[in-house]
């Protein structure tokens, strides 16, 4: 990857299994920012969701349990001036894969990550994955079954120092519903929260606090 | 003098005065709607759906529209309840005339209210197949896979059977892929599985289906069953079959011409010509 200036213009390069990408940047002064961003952009982006599979944790009624799941890193590359931010470039090192949540008439399509479970922060490869601490709240009075987790990638707060991370929350209110949020916190001192794709579009349509799960919390 | 003569009544107590001063609105009011509607797509054109934002800014335009002809109507010293009267007089009689219209404008209300289909979706008509361009009260404008302009009558869309290939976020597609009697279809099954896994818009859930459906006259048949994308199910779809193709043949695995097996019964007596050698050789 390299950015050099070139007249009036500065040229972005990267180099891709794929070949070369190039951007040129009408811009005389500003800053080249590389940081995670929201992973739903590759290889084009078609949905704002992102859906998480897990192995089934079984849930005792009014019980909550935090764990560790994995997420797959999309690295951006946004060009700044006067904090106004333009994303140029995005890539990973992880596959991208997509599913659906819900039917095919009313559900949404969402970035599938499969991920294990773990009890104590994994140490992923950074440049591929990050790490996402759930905390799991079961607020029914039955057990439940749970395997997925779903969020609205506007709400994503990733957050990088050694690795990207977020952290969640996700309350269950029986095997059907659950509502789940990303808190807005950094997982752990010292973290920087990242550059988000979402607010450089400006978009009016208002950023969602939380993710209602209408179509079930298992398989 | 031109003065005076802009005072005398032409319609009623109407003068042409009037007339000028209604016209000269109504035109300022277009224009104000005009000007409105550019500045709108120039402030939100990036922020809001373009479907939407085409909507808002229509109703916008009308409304300024409106009011520009509401303020103009003191001109002509006509009340609102003399304007009911007139209008739902004019109305009736126009209903009767023209009742297609009338038809067509009911039809387009309800495609509206009901939406079966939003501009840019993919779409058949009755007979005619593309993406939809614009829906207004009385057509639909369709814009075929050919680039061809098409205006539907709501009428006729209302009435007609509309399939919407877009309309739900998945659609699924499907494969008959034939292989030969030699081959492992079990091997065939595994590569296809293999590389539907990879591709990012097959999507994981519902999953991909991939099974021996039949044992046809030449070949063994495998069918494919998979989900992507509305969206993007066509690329998916195109992609996938030629990538299936190659992989099957790097794993050796036959697809075969359609062929058959000829038994010739014992005793039975053959004759081979060998004329047309013979011709050529002269």
């Amino acid at each position: 990857m390299e950015a050099r200036r070139e007249g009036q213009f500065v040229l972005y390069e990267r180099i891709a299994p794929t070949g070369r990408i190039e951007r040129r940047l009408g811009f005389p002064e500003g800053t080249i920012v590389i940081n995670p961003v929201e992973p739903v952009h590759l290889p084009q982006e078609i949905t704002g969701t992102i859906e998480f599979h897990f192995p089934s944790l079984a849930l005792m009624p009014l019980s909550e349990v935090t764990v560790y799941l994995t997420f797959p890193v999309e690295i951006g590359v946004f060009s700044e001036t006067d904090e106004t931010y333009n994303l140029i470039d995005v890539f990973s090192l992880a596959s991208p894969k997509y599913s659906l949540y819900g039917t095919p008439e009313r559900g949404v399509i969402t970035r599938h990550v499969e991920s294990a479970i773990s009890t104590t922060p994994p140490a992923p490869d950074p440049l591929e994955e990050g790490v996402l601490t759930l905390t799991i709240r079961n607020t029914g009075r039955d057990w439940v079954w749970v395997s997925r987790a779903v969020f609205e990638s506007p709400s994503l707060r990733i957050f990088y120092g050694p690795h990207a991370a977020m952290s969640a929350e996700m309350m269950v209110y029986s095997r059907l519903l659950a509502e789940t949020w990303i808190k807005r916190d950094p997982p752990a001192e010292g973290m920087q929260e990242a550059i988000r794709v979402y607010p450089t579009r400006k978009s009016l349509i208002p950023e969602k606090a939380s993710y209602l799960m209408e179509y079930g919390v298992g398989e | 003098m031109v003065f005076e003569s802009l005072s005398v009544p032409v319609l009623g107590a109407v003068t042409a005065l009037d007339l000028l001063v209604f016209g000269i609105a109504v035109l300022v009011s277009f224009v104000i709607a005009r000007i409105v509607g550019t500045y709108i797509k120039k402030v939100f054109g990036d922020r809001v759906d373009p479907a939407e934002l085409d909507k808002l800014v229509r109703v916008i335009q009308a409304a300024i529209v409106i009011i520009g002809i509401y303020a103009a109507l003191p001109s002509f010293d006509i009340t609102i309840a003399d304007m009911l009267v007139v209008g739902g007089t004019i109305g009736l009689v126009a209903a009767f005339a023209s009742q297609r219209i009338v038809s067509n404008f009911g039809s387009g209300l309800f495609i509206i209210a009901e939406r079966p289909m939003k501009p840019g979706d993919n779409v058949t008509i009755g007979s005619v197949s593309g993406t939809v361009h614009q829906i207004r009260v009385l057509s639909t404008i369709i814009k075929t896979h050919e680039g061809v302009y098409v205006r539907v009558p709501n009428e006729k869309v209302f009435t007609s059977e509309i399939t919407n290939f877009v309309a739900n976020v998945a659609r699924r597609f499907e494969y008959t892929i034939g292989i030969s009697y030699r081959s492992d279809a079990d091997v065939a099954v595994r590569v296809i599985r293999d590389l539907l896994e990879v591709h990012p818009f097959v999507l994981a859930h519902p999953a991909p289906s991939v099974f021996v459906d039949s044992l046809g006259d030449s070949s063994v048949n495998i069918r494919v069953f998979v989900w992507a994308p509305s969206r993007v199910w066509w690329s998916v779809r195109t992609e996938m079959l030629w990538t299936i193709k190659k992989a099957l043949e790097e794993a050796g695995i036959e697809i075969p011409f359609p062929q058959r097996v000829v038994t010739i019964a014992p005793g039975a007596r053959i004759e081979v010509s060998q004329a047309d050698a013979g011709e050529e050789d002269r």
